[in-house]
């Protein structure tokens, strides 16, 4: 233990986060989002009821009753007026936030649609990945496109930033879509499984979770990729930070923190952040900040300010009654909202 | 703490089986006569046949190729996907059921469970059950590496449908899946029907209850599969079979003192040597004597008749190569039937050449904790994709506790169990997998007593 509170212990000047407020849902937080605009929060129940909580202060907006045996995930449109959910009912919903109801449900192609996107830029996309099929959606419901079915269950996707490309992982690599093109715009191809993905903010690479117990990278412009090894378990957790310098990876105790500056990653030593008393569920940084915020199944929350290998230290923390499992930064990076395994919602102020 | 965690692990039993052997029969069964409890159920074949429960999530079953630095192996991505959801509730689930599909190989499903540390968390596999179709399993067993394997890797087997096929049949069915399987337990079943608790919560893989096996494996092995003593009295007596699965068998007839069981022992051992002679062939109407010879009777004539010459009243022992339930054969005497007066079955050993088989190991004294890492991790290493199962309990040197432990392929999960206090310390293993050889693991593994 002495280890693993390294960095904690010789840093004890940080404080207690302040929390704001706090409030409780049906069951495990399952999603977590953030409105693009910074007024609501949306926090998905596995059970299956979304609940919307304005973000300054603890008071429900809406409950929609979301999707029958458990939603999977949320996502907001960037208007931030429309909610879309998708669940273990095969559907996706679009909620309307004004009018509390549910505009559209469309079905996903599975028994269960498990991951949601909304692209950016005018007439917002919506993409939706149920087993192996991938479809995308426009705002009103209507079917846009559905690509050739995956040659296994997607596991993630993502949308390009700042571009309408989506990448989609699989077992077996990457695939990256054109909305305007009906078969995939490239591959890369891995014999393995991809849990996670996170497009750097610059487009430049490609950061994937697996499933051994590894971090994959592709560099975008060769096509060239690099694996990581030495995590005690599956990669679940990425984040990289604004300046596209920094991925920051979970899969076990530490937070390991890879600089991709120079000729990084390849050869370098990542900065393991110690703390943690147990696995870590959810590394975020800050949208335009500097600070990483951590949460682990020991119910601590960190926030962590990254000033290289010597000096990275926590400077905030707080401790929860359960595990975490999804933390999301306020788009003003000032608050940050928890959500964790037995329903807990709360929202903390870093200044 | 790891009592707490360990006993909110929810058990999960996986169903193997071919379609038809009366999978889903058992499955409905199960979770019928648990009414109230709340079980979940992932089926491969879904939609195909109704399983009367709410909680039944369809699976696809993906495999995936998991390389974890020098260990290569497969494992099932939707379930980690799919049971990873399932225990995010709150309201937990009682059990889970995971059912195959009737081609499936166990081994990755088993591998998800060690190779995620999830799933390790959460969940503990308490079984693989196989439902094995006894009439039609025949069809299978000689070339379906899945049929053999489902039966290899069970810790549990039903054999079920015993009402198509007769008490003879089942016998040579059973002595041949422990032939392959010897640590599974083995319950004769007509649709599907045995108590819950044969097959739930049996802790199959539980390291605690690892050496909890039927103490059957730890027999020695005979070349013959029964022995009786009859009385006879002087004059012919006629052998009578009928045909039965094999195209001869061996048998020895030989005098003994008396017709007791202590008679029938003691003349276990010379009747051993026996067997390791060369045999007599001996044709349909053929005569023969109580002469301690290795007789081979040619089973393919029409006609199933032998002699026996009995020259002085007195008990006879027979030992017989095959049940002669499977046969049908029978002694007569002056016309009349000669039943045995006492009567033994042995365990027989590889009888049936087959490639899958177990290899049980037990010896007394301690283990050097070095060499038996090298040879445990070599092993692993060069017959890892052919060891399908294996567990034991282990003493080593210097060790005041009990060393459990048990694997599924190259994936090893052992622990310190209760301190071994005043019972004697020994060493007990068991390998279930293809082509294993029993000579080479045995002393590999002697080599490593301190």
């Amino acid at each position: 233990m002495s280890r693993l509170n390294r960095l904690s212990n010789r840093f004890v000047q940080h404080s207690q986060l302040h929390e704001n407020w706090s409030a409780t849902i049906s069951d495990y937080v399952i999603d977590l989002a953030w409105s693009p605009d910074g007024r609501y929060i949306a926090a998905a129940s596995v059970l299956g009821p979304v609940t919307i909580f304005e973000g300054r202060h603890q008071a429900v907006i809406r409950t929609f009753e979301g999707h029958e045996f458990g939603t999977m995930s949320i996502a907001w449109h960037p208007d931030s007026k429309v909610l879309a959910s998708a669940g273990q009912d095969g559907k996706i919903r679009l909620w309307d936030i004004t009018s509390g109801e549910a505009t559209h449900s469309l079905d996903g192609g599975a028994a269960w649609v498990e991951h949601l996107a909304w692209s950016g830029g005018e007439k917002p996309i919506l993409a939706s990945a149920a087993g192996r099929k991938l479809k995308l959606w426009n705002a009103v419901g209507d079917l846009v496109r559905e690509y050739p079915d995956h040659q296994s269950t997607i596991s993630d996707i993502q949308w390009k930033p700042r571009e309408r490309q989506l990448a989609s992982i699989t077992y077996g690599g990457v695939a990256l879509w054109d909305p305007q093109q009906s078969e995939a715009v490239r591959r890369l191809e891995w014999k393995g499984s991809a849990l996670v993905i996170a497009w750097s903010p610059d487009g430049k690479h490609i950061a994937t979770g697996d499933q051994d117990s590894t971090v994959h990278f592709w560099i975008m412009s060769t096509g060239e990729d690099l694996q990581m090894y030495g995590y005690p378990t599956k990669v679940k957790e990425l984040s990289w930070d604004a300046t596209s310098r920094f991925l920051a990876t979970g899969g076990g105790l530490d937070v390991t923190v890879w600089d991709c500056s120079g000729r990084g990653p390849a050869g370098t030593k990542p900065i393991p952040l110690s703390g943690h008393r147990d696995f870590i569920s959810v590394v975020r940084f800050q949208h335009s900040g500097k600070l990483l915020v951590s949460g682990g199944a020991d119910g601590l929350v960190y926030v962590w300010e990254l000033q290289g290998r010597r000096s990275s230290r926590v400077v905030h923390e707080a401790t929860l009654t359960a595990g975490v499992t999804n933390l999301v930064w306020s788009p003003n990076d000032q608050y940050i909202a928890v959500g964790d395994e037995l329903g807990g919602v709360s929202v903390f102020s870093i200044s | 703490m790891n009592t707490a965690i360990l006993n909110n692990q929810v058990p999960v039993t996986v169903l193997t089986g071919f379609l038809g052997s009366g999978k889903t029969t058992l499955l409905n069964r199960i979770l019928t006569e648990n009414h109230g409890k709340r079980i979940a159920v992932i089926e491969n074949e879904f939609g195909e046949i109704g399983v009367d429960n709410d909680l039944v999530i369809g699976a696809e079953e993906e495999i995936f190729e998991m390389n974890n630095g020098c260990i290569c192996c497969t494992v099932r991505g939707d379930l980690i996907r799919i049971l990873g959801n399932l225990m995010k509730r709150r309201d937990k689930f009682d059990y889970i059921m995971v059912e195959t599909t009737g081609l499936a190989d166990p081994g990755p499903v088993a591998q998800t469970f060690f190779m995620d540390t999830e799933m390790q968390e959460k969940l503990q596999l308490d079984s693989v059950t196989t439902v094995v179709d006894a009439k039609h399993i025949w069809q299978h067993i000689d070339d379906s590496d899945e049929a053999r394997e489902q039966i290899a890797f069970a810790d549990v087997i039903l054999l079920n449908k015993i009402d198509l096929v007769t008490e003879g049949e089942l016998d040579q069915l059973e002595a041949r899946i422990r032939n392959m399987n010897s640590a599974a337990k083995i319950y004769r079943t007509k649709n599907a029907v045995v108590e819950m608790e044969k097959i739930l919560n049996v802790g199959g893989f539980d390291l605690d209850r690892a050496m909890e096996v039927d103490p059957q494996f730890m027999e020695p092995e005979y070349p013959f599969e029964w022995a009786g003593i009859y009385n006879l009295s002087a004059g012919t007596h006629e052998l009578v079979l009928q045909e039965g699965p094999d195209p001869a068998m061996k048998l020895a007839l030989v005098p003994v003192n008396e017709s007791t069981d202590e008679a029938l022992e003691a003349a276990v051992e010379p009747v051993v040597m026996v067997f390791s002679d060369d045999e007599h062939e001996l044709s349909a109407g053929g005569t023969l004597q109580p002469s301690g010879q290795l007789i081979e009777l040619n089973l393919t004539a029409d006609e199933l008749r032998f002699d026996a010459q009995i020259d002085r009243t007195g008990a006879y022992a027979l030992f017989t190569e095959h049940h002669p339930d499977e046969f049908q054969a029978q002694l007569f005497g002056s016309g009349a039937l000669v039943k045995p007066v006492v009567e033994r079955e042995f365990k027989p050993d590889h009888e049936h050449d087959d490639e899958v088989t177990s290899v049980g190991i037990t010896t007394p004294g301690d283990l050097n904790a070095d060499r038996l890492n090298d040879w445990i991790g070599d092993l692993l290493r060069t017959k890892g994709p052919d060891i399908f199962r294996m567990k034991g309990i282990l003493s080593i040197k210097g060790e005041s506790n009990r060393f459990v432990f048990q694997g599924v392929h190259m994936l090893f999960d052992g622990r310190p169990d209760r301190p071994w206090g005043s019972e004697e310390r020994y060493n007990s293993l068991i390998f279930i997998g293809r082509n294993l050889d029993r000579t080479e693991l045995t002393e590999g593994f002697e080599a490593c007593l301190a």
